[in-house]
């Protein structure tokens, strides 16, 4: 089977900036050395391989990191450190699927397809597909300002779903729709399966989870806790938020506040920030030569 | 060293249909909600034309004509680029934040956004270009030679903006404030450009600096028949300097933070 997806020691902080201006302060880089700075391991050295035509779920408590690994998978976001091999095109699909909220359901099914640089004539093609796939009447003529929570998710998947990715990702889009259409997609799912696909899922359905993928990642407080069958990995988190639930308050806060305590680290060099500064610096290397044209202007 | 301004290049000519697409696209779906649609492309600048003539024209210089031109003409020929110029300094500064939401979901070439909002701004531009030729000439100004040099005067405008968009958009995304300063900045630099007055000796020559000068005086060299572009190589060479300098820097820090544009929002 062919590789699809490879991810090599990915890892991801973010920022916590308590002020605003600490932002700048990065942006310019002059917060070297200044430890005071903290950040959050928000997915921490992941490894996976993914193969062509397989379905990969991704389950995990809320904050442990699973949409930032599907933002990285689309490339939305880039890792901190790490590789990421990608063997085709990924395409996600979110709850809020970027939709334009003053144009119509129509003009933004053909500003998306254009946006993804199909030519008039596709557009045209696909758009009866889209809408009919869609199923929400009418409203299709309406701004999608107007749109229910419900039918903006099934048009941002009606759309994102036709213009043909390589590898899809979605991150709890079916979570929104009533069951008719998580079952229409999940059809639609599986005919991208067939035609051998790679799909990423995520989910907080068990059931979807076992009926749907072929293997299950556990992410647990930004570490990859468990990859493999879905059946036994699903089984393993259930069982875990079974005990989990079984805790008292306390112990549950306590749980929680540990591992979060070791998801903050402090700011160190791991991190390359952009040197704005170095430009600005770069930029003073030009200055006689601009100041000797201002002066010729001048007529001197 | 210039392999970023190359792949900048290289990206808008990639994507040439879609800019023009999506510029058609957003230019139809800006004036949606107005009942005289696209018709306000034209009322706005008239109003703003017709005050501009009577506080400065009437009122300022009580009708004097400039250089023998009359000021109606003189302002005319300042305004229209000014029209183009301001919204798209403003709106190509903001492209990039404005639809980074939409745009990050997919694989999109961010760097095309400033020039969908330059092309976007150029239709209601050329056409009234198109109404300004008409005006002069009815006017009895006849055209020459020297009114081909309009072409090359856009397209030095075309350029400057481009580079100038390039640079702004990355950084008014990264850095809030810099697009409300810029806006602040746009509405002083009205005054700073020989569009509503006609700026004389050594404030002249300061103003020179300002590469908008270059252009509008370019505009009225072309119309008026005044002077070749080459007649002066100094101010020639300046702002070409100038705008490969900011080209230069706009291509750079653009390529360098667009992969970390959602980090810093």
């Amino acid at each position: 089977m062919k590789l699809k997806v490879k991810a090599i020691n990915i890892t991801k902080h973010f920022m916590m900036n308590n002020q605003k201006f600490d932002k700048l302060k990065r942006l310019f880089h002059l917060d070297k050395g200044d430890s005071s700075q903290k950040e959050f391991v928000a997915v921490n050295n992941v490894n996976f391989e993914v193969y062509e035509g397989e379905t990969v779920g991704i389950v995990g408590l809320n904050g442990s990191g699973k949409s930032t690994v599907s933002n990285i998978l689309a490339e939305i976001i880039q890792p901190t450190s790490g590789e990421l091999i990608m063997n085709g095109k990924p395409s996600l699909i979110a709850i809020s699927a970027g939709l334009h909220n003053n144009l119509k359901g129509i003009e933004n099914i053909e500003l998306k397809c254009m946006m993804h640089g199909l030519t008039k004539f596709e557009i045209e093609e696909l758009k009866p597909a889209i809408i009919e796939f869609a199923d929400i009447g009418d409203h299709i003529y309406q701004p999608v300002k107007n749109y229910s929570s419900g039918m903006r998710s099934r048009l941002g998947f009606a759309i994102s779903i036709h213009i043909n990715p390589d590898i899809l990702i979605i991150d709890e889009a079916l979570s929104v729709g009533d069951s008719t259409f998580a079952n229409k997609c999940l059809l639609k799912l599986n005919e991208f399966k067939e035609n051998g696909k790679t799909i990423f899922f995520i989910s907080h359905s068990a059931s979807q989870m076992k009926e749907f993928c072929d293997r299950v990642m556990w992410m647990h407080y930004g570490n990859l806790k468990a990859i493999g069958d879905a059946d036994s990995v699903t089984n393993e988190y259930v069982e875990f938020t079974k005990w989990f639930n079984t805790l008292s308050e306390n112990e549950k806060q306590a749980y929680k506040k540990e591992h979060l305590q070791k998801q903050f680290v402090k700011s160190t060099e791991v991190i390359k920030t952009n040197k704005l500064l170095s430009y600005f610096f770069a930029g003073l290397k030009i200055l006689p030569v601009l100041i000797l044209a201002i002066l010729i202007v001048l007529g001197y | 060293m210039f392999k970023n301004i190359i792949q900048l290049f290289k990206e808008q000519y990639e994507h040439k249909d879609l800019i023009f697409r999506m510029a058609a696209f957003d230019s139809k779906s800006n004036y949606q909600s107005h009942y005289l649609g696209t018709l306000w492309q034209f009322i706005h600048p008239a109003i703003q034309i017709a005050i501009y003539w009577v506080v400065f024209g009437l009122g300022i210089r009580n009708g004097r004509p400039v250089d023998g031109v009359p000021f109606f003409i003189w302002l005319l020929a300042g305004l229209v680029p000014w029209f183009f110029i301001a919204p798209s300094i403003i709106q190509g500064a903001n492209s990039i934040y404005q639809r980074l939401g939409l745009v990050s979901k997919m694989n999109f070439p961010v760097s095309i956004l400033p020039s969908i909002k330059i092309v976007e701004a150029s239709y209601q531009f050329f056409a009234l270009v198109f109404i300004l030729l008409i005006v002069v000439f009815g006017y009895g100004i006849t055209p020459t030679l020297y009114t081909l040099q309009l072409i090359y005067y856009v397209f030095c405008m075309f350029f400057f903006l481009f580079s100038l968009s390039v640079l702004t958009s990355t950084i008014s995304t990264l850095v809030r404030d810099f697009q409300t300063l810029l806006q602040s900045v746009m509405r002083v630099l009205l005054y700073l450009s020989p569009i509503i007055w006609v700026p004389s000796g050594a404030i002249a020559q300061i103003m020179k600096l300002n590469p908008l000068y270059y252009i509008i005086e370019g505009f009225r060299d072309s119309l008026l028949s005044r002077q070749w572009f080459y007649d002066d190589p100094t101010y020639f060479l300046y702002f070409w300097v100038l705008n490969l300098t900011i080209l230069y820097f706009g291509a750079n820090i653009h390529m360098k933070f667009r992969k970390n544009f959602m980090d810093y929002l």
